[in-house]
């Protein structure tokens, strides 16, 4: 065995760059190959394929973020009218799943209409900052550094919601839901909080009508999207307790909405 | 016939030399040494014609000038090129600009494919180029200057966080085949900057910003910025008609985030 291992080592060693070169660099050859290989490596596990990723144990609580970027133009128009007008939508909220290697598996969003995405949240988050920043330039308070402070109070209603949304499923299911789900589901909001801030923009009052529509919006759309999460996660549905607690969800909507919409240079109120 | 050269004479320990310590008073050589020992010439030495066209590739170090000037690896025909490659080897270096690779007929010429909002020719932006937005960064924060704001570092922080965000964004987008790499992100990012630029110039001349006059002349700037970036990015197979939209959206955010410098 050893007289093996002795044997294979010469072979394995990579055949070294011509000395006689005096120009050479340091990256010639085999150094830059390998170096790229790991980089790529590396990348691959970041954004990788998401076979790699389902079947690990860290998809169950961080799945594979290329699963939420599958979006498509209609895609984005649609579910933006499902978030802002949640009762105008006529077909099930159901996610389509379909079997995948035994696993059942929802279907990426631009097949799916229901299925959540991180593109819608994102954009909307930075709407919100720039929409904020905006607003407060209108009333001569912009600097650079209240971007900061912006970006900050934003993401701190973002967390605020995922744990409420987090803390409700694991009060009612086991709590497997994939974590980005929950941040997507939570970060619809900010479409809401956007379009009144920019209403505020064009005619003051026109955010005392918006605010409450889209406080009202949201807290329906999540009381149907949680519904059928629990659903899809538990097996016997204990009907008051589940929708008490949904209930308290909505209305936890509107202290957060009104904190958020309420832009000031300190952001803590 | 090689030179002989006088070679101060090296004594070389032999089976048939006294100890060290008994010959230390004497270095030279015994006269049967010289004898055996050859001067010192090449390994292989081949018949050379006295005057041959074809110059023969040897190693002898005192060899005729004309091999003397070409560096280690001579060029297979030498007696042609030996003049350009001396031109090339023997002392003259690429001008500081090539080395740096500004180019600055390039970098014109990108602006002027710019300045028409409509008519654009993304594969002049092929290959990206970080000289440009350089240049375009420091008119920019130039102009903020002369506007009384000293923003030099908050533009080149927004600048670097804008290119990630597009990059990873639109790399999300894309799924498997998306090619836009960081070193693009931030070329398109930073030309495209330009639009911002003019309008931070011009703001210097218009009416202050809280009328809606204003409002719309930088909309009109930001409209255009975005115009051309998402034209940009949209090069490879990113941009099918059922992204240009999606790849405009966070275009359109960056470069109302800078204007919103020129603004307030």
């Amino acid at each position: 065995m050893y007289n093996n291992v002795g044997a294979q080592r010469p072979g394995q060693q990579p055949p070294f760059p011509p000395q006689a070169n005096p120009f050479g660099t340091t990256f010639s050859g085999a150094g830059s190959g390998l170096l790229r290989s790991g980089l790529t490596a590396y990348g691959e596990k970041i954004f990788g394929s998401s076979s790699e990723y389902v079947q690990s144990n860290i998809s169950r609580y961080f799945a594979d973020p290329q699963y939420y970027f599958q979006v498509n133009d209609d895609y984005v128009r649609n579910k933006l009218k499902v978030v802002l007008f949640p009762f105008l939508h006529r077909g099930h909220w159901t996610r389509v799943t379909e079997p995948m290697a035994g696993k059942i598996s929802y279907k990426p969003p631009i097949y799916d209409i229901n299925a959540p995405d991180l593109y819608i949240p994102t954009m909307a988050f930075l709407s919100y900052v720039m929409l904020a920043g905006l607003t407060l330039g209108l009333y001569g308070k912009f600097t650079p550094e209240t971007v900061n402070w912006l970006l900050m109070k934003g993401l701190v209603g973002w967390f605020l919601e995922v744990s409420l949304l987090k803390l409700t499923l694991m009060s009612l299911s086991s709590g497997e839901t994939p974590l980005l789900d929950i941040v997507a589901y939570a970060g619809y909001s900010f479409a809401g909080i956007s379009l009144a801030l920019l209403g505020k923009l064009f005619w003051r009052h026109s955010y005392y009508i918006l605010l409450p529509w889209s406080c009202v919006c949201m807290g329906v759309f999540l009381v149907k999207t949680m519904k059928r999460v629990l659903y899809a996660e538990v097996r016997s549905y204990d009907s008051g307790k589940h929708h008490v607690l949904l209930l308290l969800n909505a209305l936890a909507q509107i202290p957060l909405f009104l904190w958020l919409g309420n832009i000031t240079v300190s952001w803590l109120f | 016939m090689p030179k002989e050269f006088t070679i101060p004479p090296v004594t070389f320990p032999t089976s048939n030399t006294p100890t060290p310590t008994t010959s230390t008073t004497t270095t030279t050589p015994q006269p049967p040494h010289l004898h055996h020992r050859q001067p010192p010439t090449a390994p292989f030495q081949p018949p050379r014609p006295s005057a041959s066209s074809l110059p023969f590739m040897s190693f002898d170090i005192a060899s005729t000038s004309a091999n003397s000037s070409s560096s280690f690896f001579p060029p297979p025909s030498s007696t042609s090129s030996t003049s350009s490659s001396s031109a090339l080897f023997a002392g003259e270096e690429p001008s500081l600009l090539e080395e740096l690779e500004i180019n600055p007929s390039l970098i014109w010429r990108k602006t002027l494919s710019l300045i028409h909002p409509f008519r654009l020719n993304p594969s002049l932006h092929s290959d990206p180029d970080l000289s440009g937005p350089f240049l375009y960064y420091f008119a920019f924060s130039l102009f903020q200057l002369l506007a009384g704001k000293v923003q030099f570092g908050v533009i080149l922080g927004w600048l670097a966080i804008s290119s990630i965000f597009l990059y990873s964004t639109l790399n999300f987008l894309a799924g498997k085949n998306g090619n836009l790499d960081l070193y693009r992100s931030f070329s398109v990012v930073g030309y495209c900057l330009l639009p911002i630029v003019i309008y931070s110039a011009a703001s210097l001349f218009l009416p202050p910003t809280p009328t809606t006059a204003a409002f719309l002349i930088a909309a009109v700037f930001v409209v255009w910025a975005t115009r051309v970036s998402s034209r940009l990015l949209a090069v490879d197979e990113l941009g099918a008609s059922e992204h240009r939209a999606l790849i405009a959206y966070p275009c359109f955010l960056i470069y109302s985030l800078f204007s919103m410098l020129v603004m307030f």
